[in-house]
């Protein structure tokens, strides 16, 4: 029984420590990334796998009790929650900010096809 | 939290703290992402990032202490901060909308000002041509 006890114990620390490892990633693309909607893709990095096994880890550790089925609840709910506010953020964003093409150029799906046409062209010219 | 296992529970203790202390350094980088940010939308994103390593910390409060009605408050904290996203988001949507407008109008009275100031000197070229053609 005691050996159950630290099974139960190391594996909750290695969800744990995987969870840190995902917030870190987090925090570092949103360190480096240049652009607001650039940055709530790797914000959504940290909230759903890093919370995600960080808590899975502390409902091992609970147990098979009324705390884990509520740390359950926490998350699902969070995973229900998370993407709305990504989108009420990214809708805020484009809204907002007038002469947004500086930053973040948009194609035309008419565009894209002229676009391989051009490149094929120039590759037949050189060749 | 193992009460029977004196062994298993320090090192449970020590790295629940360790946990804790990485916490607290994700603390203190959103609270820097959020004085740097230049817009409104990096600030509302950092709020809604600093939810996410708070409710773990809760948990991980509740396995240190070795209480667990902590949980509660972290479940009234997530709906909260969402709640918080949502509405600042539709309030500074509204502001912007305003504000842009405003700034189109202007702009196009701007863009008319200086249209017919070209037509007015475009006719006055054309005036003199016609009186020295003349």
């Amino acid at each position: 029984m005691e050996i159950l006890n630290w099974i139960r114990f190391i594996l909750a620390a290695v969800l744990i420590t995987a969870g840190l490892v995902f917030y870190a990633i987090q925090f570092i693309g949103v360190f480096r990334f240049q652009y607001i909607l650039t940055r709530m893709h790797a914000a959504a990095i940290g909230d759903t796998l890093g919370m995600g096994l960080v808590l899975l880890g502390t409902t091992l550790i609970y147990g098979f009790s009324m705390a884990s089925l509520k740390v359950v609840i926490i998350l699902a709910f969070m995973w229900f929650t998370s993407p709305v506010c990504s989108h009420l953020l990214a809708k805020l964003e484009v809204l907002s900010q007038r002469h947004r093409d500086d930053r973040c150029p948009v194609v035309k799906a008419e565009d894209i096809g002229k676009m391989h046409e051009n490149a094929e062209q120039e590759k037949e010219a050189e060749a | 939290m193992f009460a029977d296992m004196p062994a298993l529970n320090s090192a449970c203790h020590y790295f629940m703290i360790f946990v804790f202390g990485a916490f607290a350094v994700m603390f203190i980088l959103c609270l820097i992402r959020m004085i740097i940010g230049p817009n409104v939308a990096d600030r509302l994103l950092a709020s809604n990032m600093i939810g996410g390593p708070v409710i773990c910390t809760i948990a991980v409060l509740g396995i240190l202490l070795n209480e667990t009605y902590l949980l509660d408050v972290g479940l009234i904290y997530t709906l909260i901060s969402f709640l918080a996203v949502v509405i600042i988001s539709q309030i500074y949507i509204g502001v912007y909308r305003e504000k842009n407008q405003k700034q189109e109008l202007r702009e196009k009275k701007l863009a008319e000002q200086t249209a017919a100031q070209a037509a007015k000197e475009t006719a006055a070229v054309k005036k003199s041509e016609k009186r020295e053609e003349n």
